[in-house]
């Protein structure tokens, strides 16, 4: 039961992210473009390259997707409301999402294309950057809370969040998880200006929809972890804790969202740099200064 | 004990299954990404074992670790998608005798030492991972530290050596 | 009434609503591009329209103006890449072929644009499923059969044979009838295009020659002065200290291997030890004991016990992925010293005819930092978006650095005069046209020539009037420069308010500029001051001060030259030539700001814009040149009049300079920065001249 709300609230949510992503790439705000949008692309034509590697470009979205599942079956809505309860939640989550990496590397060398395989490659230099700094930040957050657990994790900030707690960590991780679900600035796999949609742009039809339905799932999934370790989760006054979530949820992916077109795309030489010299030394400080105060202060 | 068993058997069969692919296949990305699979299908033995850290790493390390190597076979590999007729393995005898061999030590190292009694029950996820924490922090941090930091140096000697001979060779 | 790219199937009860929901959610790629569309006044971002950057995911081919000719096979490749049901949907453009007619046609003014948009909705709720959709074909489409071979492919021939520089067999490949494909990258959606997964090394040059004494890697004993065959094997000849340097090669070169070496081979697997045998070099079980060739893959076979064990050649590690642009970053090594060091002598176990891949591509052009990568020609096509419209550059990628580039312009103007003699007014117009992307400026050049040619001096309100009009188009050109390199750098909001900003310019007079004033004063300090601009524009695209260019790109080295400053009225109007330092894509950014500033006040200083009038000319006779500093740079005309008509014309652009700089900016860059870099020194093609 609690599986069949999750998910519902799934599709309600991966809905509500189209309409904001509709909103920041193209400027109109339409509460039933996706949905149109949707219903026109499975009567559309399915192109095929011809000598494509048919495994991976039918393989990639579909492993696409089933990552983002994957990922958001651990993280929890309310107590009780989760769809699978794991003792190593957060490393859960940290696997399932390292499949998208596999699913976009399918994705760029299936059609061979030239824009989808440098886009799939590109992907790959980006994940060596962020990928430190999406794992670093959750083992401050799991000292804390002392136990992997994602509910465990929540309710370790019941006195005070985590983004207050551990705010360099915070930052880190929602820049890792932007890299990770390619949101601009950070969408090298992606860019409609240098590679002409990347990995996108080989799809067609009833793919493409399951491509950007994977995508809003894992968007969808890094906003419900950041809003897990670092908001809070389901935690707060007045309203029911469903609610907080939903809200929290919302908004982490809005921002996420929308925060990339006031800024130009950055160099992969330069997110590569920033991420391996600045990121990691300050995650490194982070894990040791929390290590500090968990032990000294009593919260 | 037997919905296990089979699927322990599933993800066994999966694993060896995938092995072979990274063999058979021509195209170089198809191989790398079959042992990835493989890799994963261990993980999810160790999952099916009950053993959840050890699972979920192995699944989040090899899909990491596998994608690298993917890209490191197109880099440097001459007809990275297989579609070239060419026969890109060598040393078959040789191999093929590592292969049995190595085999056969590894049946051998199953059946023959005495594993001890096989466990009626696990402990609980969140007690393995808590004794799993200790055990790395305590008796084994030796261990895996210098084994850190031992891959590190290598990795730092690698390139070092790659560099600076060409170094000089590029006058 | 149905379209022309209807997708095949009955109109059912769900496909009619499937044709709705396409109708309603119109997705548009445009041609030749929003930039001209927008100096063209339409506002194609205001309207529902949604603007995607590749023709795959659009439903809906809008075409902007007439379709010059050399955009039309683009067009056409454009076309069948998009997924039915497709519809095209024409501006003001008169004749398509090879495109289908168009579905909706319309004028080029905002209510052409949303007459036809609303008829396209009918058109494709109605007539978006066919039972019986055709084919689209056209020429541009057709594919023809190569054969090359699959070690060398620098090899390309029209019938099967032997690669003659290693003696296998061709192998065929499909490739588009005219070499290159339209919309960047994706060449045909049913046709295979030169895979660069296929092969492992595509379109590079062939061996460099050079002096020094050649010898076989097999036979030391055959010496030659000139590069060749050796003539016992058929391989090419190699310099002789490289392979004294490279230790092994397949089949060694050295005679200082022992010959208790070959010893060693009497126990190896796959080979006869028998003297006189003979094998491929790939294949090392085929025997054969005369020579002759490989039945697996063609090549010359060699001698078994020539040919010595050693150690790989490969599988040394790069610790970073190849290719981030910043060559110092990369440990710039040679594909051999992965083992640096390795001894000569023969190593055990190893099999003898090991064919080490990088001796395999050992003649093959090497990236810059000694690393051996697969190299893949990409075109961004003409239509690529960010780029300018009607720009091929194509790029051959090294890793996903660039290794070489070529910039040509399928737009460009070539005929100044359409007869041997043109009406005055008809040559205004023809040069004003011929330039989309900034009419005005090109109008009072025209018209400037044939004043002096025709000796008659416009009067001082007429100057003013004239400056004013061509520093309004030098605001709008340069916040369209803004908004496509918001598009390409992934700045969207940039790309929007710009673009905003241009179409409010664009046709305003001076008390509407002043208005627009503030908020264009505000983006251009704001996108000074965004974050992640320094970043990514900083170095880059750096040109040296000897380099030749023009305009804004010159003038952003600290230095540099404005037709401007001679120019009384402009002078009288408070105009000074603005500078910047650094010579790289951010102070051209910068420049251009200030420039878009400068003529601001320009314009609020002379009070009133007129659109310059073609000159009043009898039958005069003479010659004339002027100059005039379009918004890329200096543009010159001369002219020469007889009786009244222009006879002969001639014209330098500023583009005609930059293009040249394509070359210089991309070598060695990272594919993103390469693509800014060509942004920023904005090109127009349709200035190229031949």
């Amino acid at each position: 039961m609690s599986i069949l709300v999750v998910l519902l609230s799934l599709a309600a949510g991966a809905y509500a992210l189209a309409v904001i992503e509709r909103w920041a790439v193209h400027g109109h705000l339409s509460l039933t473009g996706p949905a149109w949008a949707a219903l026109a692309l499975m009567g559309r034509e399915s192109l095929l390259a011809h000598k494509s590697d048919r495994l991976f470009f039918e393989l990639g979205p579909v492993l696409l997707l089933v990552a983002g599942l994957m990922a958001v079956a651990v993280i929890p809505l309310a107590p009780g409301l989760i769809i699978t309860d794991l003792a190593t939640g957060a490393l859960f989550l940290n696997a399932a999402l390292a499949y998208v990496l596999v699913a976009l590397i399918m994705a760029g060398w299936g059609p061979n294309g030239a824009y989808a395989m440098i886009a799939g490659w590109r992907f790959l230099g980006q994940f060596i950057a962020y990928a430190m700094l999406i794992v670093m930040p959750i083992t401050a957050v799991a000292m804390r809370a002392e136990s992997l657990s994602t509910v465990e994790i929540v309710a370790s900030q019941a006195q005070l969040w985590n983004v207050l707690y551990q705010p360099v960590g915070f930052v880190l991780f929602v820049v890792a998880a932007m890299g990770l679900a390619w949101l601009p600035p950070l969408d090298l796999p992606d860019a409609t200006g240098e590679l002409a949609g990347g990995v996108e742009a080989e799809y067609t039809g009833v793919r493409l929809a399951v491509l950007r339905l994977a995508r809003m799932v894992i968007i969808l999934a890094l906003a419900g972890a950041t809003v897990t370790f670092y908001l809070g989760g389901w935690l707060g006054p007045w309203l029911p804790p469903w609610a907080w979530s939903a809200i929290k949820i919302l908004a982490v992916a809005a921002s996420m969202l929308s925060v990339g077109r006031y800024m130009p795309r950055i160099r992969e030489a330069r997110y590569l740099a920033l991420s391996w010299k600045l990121g990691i030394s300050l995650a490194l400080a982070n894990i040791f200064v929390v290590g500090v105060i968990a032990l000294v202060v009593p919260i | 004990m037997t919905v296990q068993m089979i699927f322990l058997a599933f993800f066994g069969g999966a694993a060896v299954w995938f092995g072979v692919v990274v063999f058979r296949t021509h195209s170089m990305v198809r191989s790398a990404l079959a042992l990835l699979f493989s890799q994963t299908a261990i993980g999810a033995m160790f999952l099916v074992m009950q053993a959840e850290f050890l699972g979920v790493l192995q699944i989040m390390m090899m899909a990491t670790e596998m994608s690298v190597m993917a890209i490191f076979m197109v880099m440097f590999m001459m007809d990275p998608g297989g579609m070239g007729k060419m026969d890109m393995t060598h040393q078959k005898r040789l191999s093929l005798w590592v292969g049995v061999i190595g085999l056969l030590a590894a049946l051998l190292l199953v059946w023959l030492p005495d594993w001890g009694p096989v466990a009626q029950s696990v402990p609980g996820a969140h007690e393995q991972a808590a004794d799993l924490g200790r055990e790395l922090l305590g008796r084994s941090m030796l261990i895996f530290q210098s084994a850190g930091l031992t891959i590190l140096t290598a990795m730092v000697a690698a390139t070092m050596v790659a560099i600076v001979p060409n170094a000089e060779q590029r006058k | 009434m149905t379209i022309a790219g209807a997708h095949a199937g009955a109109m059912t009860g769900l496909r009619r609503l499937i044709s709705t929901a396409m109708a309603r959610d119109l997705t548009a790629f445009v041609l030749p591009g929003a930039s001209v569309a927008r100096s063209m006044g339409l506002d194609l971002a205001g309207s529902p329209l949604r603007i995607v950057g590749t023709p795959r995911h659009a439903n809906l081919l809008i075409v902007v103006g007439p379709l010059p000719p050399g955009l039309r096979d683009a067009a056409a490749v454009t076309y069948a890449q998009m997924p039915r049901p497709r519809a095209i949907l024409a501006l003001g453009a008169g004749d398509i072929a090879p495109l289908p007619d168009a579905d909706v046609s319309a004028p080029l003014t905002r209510a052409g644009l949303r007459s036809g948009l609303a008829d396209l909705r009918r058109v494709i709720a109605a007539g978006a499923f066919r039972a019986d959709s055709g084919e689209f074909n056209a020429p541009a489409l057709e594919v023809r059969v190569e054969y090359t071979c699959p070690m060398h492919p620098e090899i390309v021939r029209d019938a099967p044979g032997d690669c003659p520089k290693c003696g296998m067999t061709l192998v065929p490949r499909e490739t588009a009838s005219d070499g290159h494909g339209g919309h960047g990258g994706h060449v045909m959606p049913r046709e295979d295009r030169p895979n660069p997964a296929d092969h492992a090394h595509a379109g590079h040059a062939q061996d460099a020659g050079g002096s020094g004494a050649y010898i076989c890697p097999m036979h030391p004993e055959v010496i030659s002065d000139a590069p060749g065959k050796c003539p016992k094997c058929g391989m090419n000849l190699a310099k002789a200290e490289e392979v004294e340097s490279h230790g092994h090669g397949h089949g060694h070169g050295h005679a200082s291997h022992a010959p208790s070496a070959h010893g060693d081979h009497a126990g190896q697997d796959d080979k006869a030890g028998g003297s006189g045998a003979y094998t491929c070099p790939m294949h090392p079980e085929v025997i054969s004991d005369a020579p002759g060739k490989c039945p697996k893959c063609g090549m010359n076979l060699v001698k078994a016990e020539e040919v010595e064990s050693h150690g790989p050649g490969h599988g040394h590690g790069h610790g970073d992925h190849g290719g981030y642009g910043k060559q110092q970053d990369h440990s710039g090594h040679d594909g051999h010293a992965g083992h640096g060091g390795h001894s000569k002598a023969a190593i055990d176990g190893i099999e003898p005819h090991f064919m080490s891949m990088v001796e395999m591509t050992k003649d093959q052009p090497r990236s810059s930092d000694g690393l051996q990568m697969d190299w893949i020609k990409v075109p961004f096509g003409p239509f690529f978006p960010g780029l300018p419209a009607g720009l091929r550059l194509t790029l051959t990628l090294d890793g996903d650095t660039v290794a070489a580039s070529d910039a040509t312009s399928l737009v460009g103007a070539t005929d100044l005069m359409d007869g041997p003699q043109m009406r005055v007014a008809d040559f205004v117009e023809r040069l004003a046209t011929m330039m989309p992307l900034s009419p005005v400026s090109y109008r009072a050049l025209a018209c400037a020539a044939i004043e002096v040619a025709a000796g008659v001096e416009p009067d001082h309100d007429a100057r003013r009037g004239r400056a004013a009009a061509v520093e309004r188009e030098r605001i709008a050109s340069h916040l369209n420069w803004l908004a496509e390199f918001g598009l390409q750098s992934g700045f969207l909001w940039l790309a929007a308010r710009a673009g905003a900003l241009q179409l409010a310019v664009q046709g305003a007079d001076v008390a509407g500029i002043a208005t627009q004033a503030g908020a264009i004063r505000r983006l251009s300090r704001r996108v000074q001051a965004a974050p992640l601009m320094r970043m990514r524009l900083r170095r880059i695209a750096r040109i040296g001060k000897d380099a030749p260019a023009s305009g804004p790109v010159d003038r952003a080295r600290g230095g540099g030259s404005d037709a401007r400053t001679g120019d009384p009225t402009l002078k009288d109007l408070g105009f000074e030539m603005r500078v910047r330092n650094g010579g790289d894509a951010l102070a051209r950014l910068r420049l251009r700001c200030d420039e878009i500033a400068q003529s601001l006040d320009v314009i609020a200083a002379a009070g009133r814009i007129a659109v310059p009038q073609v000159p009043d000319v009898d039958r005069v006779s003479g010659e004339g040149e002027a100059r005039i500093e379009t918004p890329r740079g200096t543009a010159s005309l001369r002219v020469k009049l007889a009786n009244g008509k222009v006879v002969e014309a001639d014209l330098d652009t500023p583009t005609d300079v930059n293009i040249a700089l394509v070359e210089t900016v991309t070598a060695q860059q990272e594919l993103g920065d390469a693509l800014s870099a060509v942004a920023s020194l904005d090109l127009s093609p349709w200035e190229v001249r031949g």
